[in-house]
């Protein structure tokens, strides 16, 4: 059997009329006229996306401002010219991927888990290509003072992302949930590389990337439990 | 050159607040969308409480169409995630009632020529709930390997596979039931 046969029985299938009880259609008319006000559609996809972005940039300076900007003034030229575009590339893939999330119907140029798993990868080799220093002073203490700081960051990043986002609908609550995160990690990530001044390789590699999956977890998460309670 | 019965333009003024659109949008959209239920084996019932059910969501989140874009992945986006959450919710339900015997599966018969929507659902039934909802999207409701990506929330290589695995278990079952020489009368 060829396509075009098969292709042929589905389109026969498809031309046969299909009604639905009028009396259905009436009702949920009715529903839908009660409660019928003009509503203001939500604003365009690029204007999310780059809403997003300034969040996750304005949290992670203002972190680090705050904190002390050591991280930034330690690095070589070339350590800035690598790290600040390949996260600014990062968030904005994530802020699209987020946007998409929240409006159903829209375009995926990547899927979430995809985003996900290469983003880290791709932090993971641009840290590991540019920091050689493999010693590992106080590893697990100032390990887990950078993961604190960088999550601390990814909160109000992740709420700021919420309330713009909050008109949204997500038709997957824990992709949403995952990419949502993966922001809010991205924006702890950022303001680490402005701040940290240990560019010791095993700590960068495993407690800053690490805000990243934690984050996305954690989002992953929060949208499983509203899915479950929904 | 749009027309005034466009989907998409009906949609725009529906956000408006303009109730012949939105009745007119009803009464356009929800045979595909009861045939999609009903392609998804559910039964009239629940389709007809799917249907319902899509359309009051689809009334509360109709500020998310963004006017321009295509309208019908929007439809089908929220009507996709109506299905699944009815059938997560039913499945929890069902899973702490004791059942008072098994039920058997009931086995998918060979489609018939009638071509009615009982043969559709049997043709179909064999494929996965995946593969079963894009070829209902891509030959029934006749949306583009675009849309159906769109609403399916995956990209045109994830449904282009879909479609093509689908078509093999397709051919292979009507191969089997020797239908294709009955049935297929060569493309329209």
């Amino acid at each position: 059997m060829k396509d075009r046969e098969l292709d042929a029985i589905l389109s026969q299938a498809a031309q046969v009329p299909h009604d639905v009880d009028p009396a259905l259609l009436a009702s949920i008319g009715n529903s839908v006229g009660r409660s019928l006000t003009p509503v203001r559609p939500l604003p365009p996809a690029w204007a999310l996306t780059g809403g997003l972005i300034l969040i996750s940039g304005a949290v992670a300076l203002a972190g680090a401002g705050r904190l002390g900007l050591y991280g930034i003034q330690k690095m070589s030229v070339l350590d800035r010219a690598l790290i600040f575009p390949a996260l600014g590339l990062l968030l904005w893939l994530a802020a699209t991927a987020s946007v998409a999330e929240m409006i159903p119907g829209s375009r995926r140029r990547v899927s979430p888990p995809i985003l996900l798993g290469d983003g880290s990868l791709a932090l993971v080799t641009v840290f590991a290509i540019l920091f050689r220093d493999y010693h590992t002073h106080h590893f697990v203490h100032e390990g887990i003072a950078c993961l604190s700081a960088g999550l601390l960051h990814a909160i109000p990043a992740a709420l700021a992302s919420w309330v713009l986002l909050r008109r949204g609908f997500a038709v997957n609550p824990v992709a949403a949930g995952l990419v949502a995160g993966t922001i809010a990690g991205l924006a702890g990530v950022t303001m680490l590389e402005l701040h940290c001044p240990n560019f010791e390789a095993p700590h960068v590699i495993l407690w800053h990337t690490a805000v990243v999956p934690v984050s996305w977890a954690a989002g992953a998460l929060l949208g499983w439990l509203r899915n479950r309670r929904a | 050159m749009h027309s005034e019965s466009d989907p998409e333009i009906l949609m725009a003024r529906y956000q408006q607040g303009d109730y012949a659109a939105a009745t007119a949008l009803i009464h356009q959209l929800s045979a595909q969308l009861h045939r999609f239920f009903l392609v998804q084996s559910a039964g009239r019932g629940d389709a007809d409480d799917l249907l319902q059910e899509t359309w009051l969501r689809i009334h509360e989140v109709r500020h998310t169409y963004r006017p321009g874009e295509p309208v019908l992945p929007w439809f089908y986006a929220i009507a996709r995630h109506i299905r699944v959450d009815h059938y997560r919710r039913a499945l929890r339900t069902t899973g702490r009632e004791q059942p008072l015997e098994e039920v058997p599966e009931p086995a998918a018969a060979p489609p018939t020529a009638s071509g009615g929507i009982t043969d559709l659902q049997d043709l179909l039934a064999p494929l996965p709930a995946s593969q079963r909802e894009v070829i209902e999207m891509l030959k029934i409701a006749g949306m583009s390997l675009e849309e159906v990506a769109r609403a399916t929330s995956s990209t045109v290589g994830s449904v282009k596979q879909k479609a093509h695995r689908a078509y093999e278990k397709l051919r292979e079952r009507l191969s089997g039931a020797g239908l294709d020489e009955r049935r297929a009368g060569g493309p329209r």
